[in-house]
């Protein structure tokens, strides 16, 4: 199923000092395809993400967000849009509670942050938004304790939570996965089905399980030191003569039949 | 014409101090990532150690030179060594108000020995003394020859930071610090010799101040570590260059206030620091951090 | 503790706070007004370090504008206190928008040097500008008129008079501290204390929040400066300078950050310490700085804060066979 195209790139390119970390990028992310991106490691993957949430900023190139010329755009005024991310390394609030991690977004959201004289807690439609994001990553037993006493796969939904709750359009998730043991990573992975299927979120999540990536997306991008080389449906991917090579075949040829019947360009 | 030239000459010998003061500022800043506050005490010990060494070696007044500095970089030592070593691994607010207690402390301690008023170095020290004939008025010969050492300096510090094997490991461990300590550079060595030879500057700074200006006070400190704050934001803190550039431009500035707008003129420095900040905040020479 | 305890507590401190000067000496009464009046300086203080994290060498130079500001109104158009507080406040919140303006869009290390940067050059304007702020004499000579309210004049000629005055500002200061700790802008702020990267990407524009609780420390030292001048009848420029911008730095840290009650606690100790260091040297700076020292290398949670840690472990060992 493919909607409207949420987020456009037109020729990005950055480079730090005398590497290249992005070449003429031209990318499209339609709205209801949960795409992933891989590539070897430094092939540009999480770059190509702050560039376009606005964590780094464009030196050349044009980034449109729903036909909206964002690539100037602040990093706060692209989350209020609806495009935003979470982090690889796990980035939350460490001395706040896991109910407050996830309420910042979730009042940033409504509107309510510049309330200096009202009480958090009688903020209701919050606080129950707010239980229910942690609901769907799995943390409400979890709600009191600080980010900082989680475990390491805990961190990681948590991770995870703090960006649902800004109930972005277009979710960039960079390894969400990284770190986590094989029970961890398929509670996540439901999660993220689950919440593809709700159809408010697009999700575009960077990984390196190959497995991850097959069984899940319907879409996968293959960047190769800051170049897209390949873009298509996961046979499409798997069979390309280049991608093979990059990962000199074992990977790619290893992998389950795959059962998704999305069929992208 | 006359007139210009003198306040440019001025300016030009009062920012060799503020660049003296700066460069070891800057040196601290860019190795340990500290914003050392406590640099112009140390600036202000250089001077009242050399003063007081002065009538003490008296005819010797190189002696002095030599001696005062040495002195002041002891002190930080101590300092580095055993107060700012143990909160290296704390937030940087805890560094920061580290290095101010200790103006609270440095500056007390001054007014504790030396008395809170204001000293007279003796006039004519050393054999730079008298003055020349610059284009039909009389300037200083000391201050010609302070004007002559700021380049010196610059051009040392820059020499052995760019050809020399101990230049490249302090330049190394400024941009990355682990990787440093994981190539084998004793980093908290490191970090001490660098802080010494900063507060070494800042003390010869202020051995060569006793004979340029009429009165040593116990607010020398704090007003030459503001203009080298000042100077640090216009050049770019981290950036010598950033540094150099900008002590002159403040010194002859402030200079040209003295001068034409005496009752102004410290507001045009603070006036420049702030259209910096607007128009470019990083600095002249500043990295983008 | 408990929250019928901390009510209890907060409840006695009111009590004892409404009886002193009935039941103390003048000079006692003064020095719980310096106290007060300090314990606002501190509390806006700390909204900034303890919720931002941003360390502000300047703040003295709000304080100066909030006492100047009711100086120079009450000499030149109307000796109304509460107006002339009014007009401090405004003058302190505009000289902290002018100054957070420029220094907020820095990195801490940048953020410090300006503020140190710009505190001393509202002393030297202040210092300079002799025929408007007298000077480095100050202004002398700010009566304490009467607060006409309608057809009532209250009184608040003398000290114990005027103590009412400042004890409710004090009260109110601490109330709306207390209520922008617990309000949702007073999470944002946690947050940007916390992890500034991930409150931008939660939406939020931090710089302007950042911009927003610096002007409303910068008021809290206004009306401080402002209550001092009453009190003193007079300003001096010694308000505006770095070393008296370094003591609310020194109250937080003695009291404790991260709390409300930390700067009340730390004021306190700071007059008490002050008082008794006076009495055998009057060179209170560099124990103030050997202070700063001990406290940095040893005691970072302040009094409340190592209280607390001191409660904790051992209700930790009591619970433990």
């Amino acid at each position: 199923m493919t909607g409207p195209v949420l987020l456009e790139t037109r020729k990005l390119s950055n480079h730090f000092g005398s590497i290249c970390t992005a070449r003429d990028l031209d990318l499209s992310f339609e709205e209801g395809v949960l795409t992933s991106i891989i590539g070897p490691n430094g092939a540009g993957k999480s770059t190509l993400i702050n560039l376009v949430t606005g964590h780094l900023p464009v030196q050349a190139g044009r980034v449109t967000f729903r036909g909206r010329d964002v690539t100037r755009l602040p990093v706060h005024q692209r989350v209020r849009l609806g495009i935003c991310r979470s982090f690889q390394i796990v980035n939350v609030f460490p001395q706040l509670t896991v109910l407050q991690n996830v309420l910042i977004p979730t009042l940033a959201r409504l509107g309510r942050t510049r309330r200096a004289f009202a009480r958090v807690s009688a903020e209701t439609q919050a606080r129950q938004e707010a239980e229910a994001v942690l609901e769907r990553v799995g943390l409400s037993a979890e709600r009191d304790l600080a980010a900082a006493a989680l475990s390491h796969g805990d961190k990681h939904l948590l991770e995870v939570g703090v960006a649902l709750a800004a109930r972005p359009t277009l979710l960039f998730l960079d390894e969400p996965t990284a770190g986590m043991n094989p029970l961890e990573r398929s509670r996540l992975l439901e999660s993220i089905r689950k919440l593809a299927a709700e159809g408010r979120t697009t999700f575009v999540v960077v990984e390196h399980d190959m497995d991850v990536v097959f069984s899940l997306s319907e879409r996968v991008v293959v960047l190769h030191r800051g170049e897209l080389l390949c873009d298509g449906s996961p046979e499409r991917v798997r069979g390309d003569a280049r991608v093979r090579e990059v990962y000199l075949g074992e990977e790619v040829a290893d992998l389950p039949g795959g059962s998704q019947p999305g069929k992208g360009p | 014409m006359q007139s210009i030239v003198h306040v440019v000459l001025a300016g030009l010998s009062a920012g060799m101090f503020i660049w003296l003061v700066a460069s070891g500022l800057t040196l601290i800043f860019g190795v340990l990532g500290v914003l050392n506050f406590a640099h112009g005490s140390f600036y202000m010990l250089g001077a009242y150690v050399s003063f007081t060494l002065v009538k003490v070696l008296a005819p010797h007044f190189y002696l002095a030179l030599l001696f005062g500095p040495l002195a002041v970089c002891l002190a930080g030592l101590v300092v580095e060594r055993f107060f700012l070593r143990p909160v290296y691994r704390l937030e940087l607010p805890y560094q920061l108000l580290l290095t101010f207690a200790f103006v609270l402390i440095f500056d007390n301690v001054v007014k504790l020995v030396w008395g809170g008023g204001a000293l007279a170095p003796p006039a004519g020290l050393g054999p730079l003394r008298g003055s020349v004939s610059i284009l039909g008025r009389n300037f200083p010969v000391y201050s010609l020859f302070v004007i002559a050492v700021g380049p010196l300096v610059a051009l040392a510090l820059w020499a052995v930071l760019e050809r020399t094997w101990i230049g490249r490991i302090v330049r190394a461990a400024s941009s990355d610090r682990e990787m440093a300590s994981a190539l084998g550079v004793r980093v908290p060595a490191l970090f001490t010799g660098v802080f010494v030879f900063g507060t070494w500057l800042g003390g010869v700074g202020g051995a060569l101040a006793v004979p340029y200006v009429g009165l040593l006070t116990p607010g020398m400190g704090e007003s030459i570590i503001i203009e080298a704050f000042i100077v640090a934001v216009i050049g770019g803190l981290g950036s010598l260059k950033g540094a150099f550039v900008g002590a002159l431009v403040i010194g002859i500035l402030s200079a040209f206030g003295t001068r034409f707008f005496p009752t102004f003129d410290m507001f045009l420095t603070f006036i420049l620091m702030a259209a910096v900040l607007l128009v470019r905040p990083r600095g002249l020479f500043g990295a983008a951090r | 503790m408990g929250k019928k305890v901390s009510t209890a507590a907060w409840l006695l401190v009111a009590v004892a706070l409404c009886l002193v000067p009935h039941v103390a000496d003048r000079f006692v009464t003064y020095l719980s007004m310096r106290v007060m009046m300090l314990g606002i300086f501190a509390l806006g203080y700390n909204l900034l370090l303890g919720r931002t994290g941003l360390l502000s060498f300047g703040h003295g130079a709000f304080y100066a504008a909030g006492a100047y500001g009711l100086g120079l109104f009450s000499l030149h158009v109307s000796p109304h206190p509460l107006l002339g507080i009014a007009v401090g406040v405004a003058a302190a919140a505009l000289v902290a928008l002018a100054v957070g303006f420029l220094s907020v869009r820095s990195s801490e290390v940048y953020f410090s040097m300006l503020t140190l940067a710009f505190g001393m050059m509202v002393f030297a304007l202040v210092w300079n500008l002799r025929e408007v702020t007298g000077g480095d004499d100050g202004l002398i000579g700010i009566a304490r008129a009467p607060i006409r309210l309608g057809p009532a004049r209250i009184p608040i000629a003398r000290e114990g008079q005027y103590y009412y005055l400042v004890l409710s500002l004090f009260a109110l200061a601490v109330w709306v501290a207390a209520r922008v700790r617990a309000s949702p802008f007073g999470l944002v702020l946690a947050g940007i204390r916390e992890n500034p990267t991930r409150t931008e990407f939660a939406g939020i524009p931090v710089r302007s929040y950042r911009l927003a609780v610096f002007v409303l420390s910068g008021m809290f030292a206004g009306l401080s400066g402002a209550l001092e001048v009453l009190l003193e009848s007079g300003a001096r420029p010694s308000m505006a300078h770095w070393t008296h911008s370094a003591e609310p730095i020194l109250v937080s840290l003695l009291g404790g950050l991260h709390t409300l009650t930390g700067p009340l606690v730390g004021s306190l100790l700071f007059v008490a310490m002050r008082e008794i260091i006076m009495r055998f040297t009057e060179n209170w700076m560099l124990a103030f700085g050997v202070v700063l020292l001990v406290i940095i290398l040893g005691f970072r949670g302040g009094v409340v804060g190592s209280l607390a840690e001191a409660m904790r472990r051992r209700q930790a060992a009591r619970r433990a066979p």
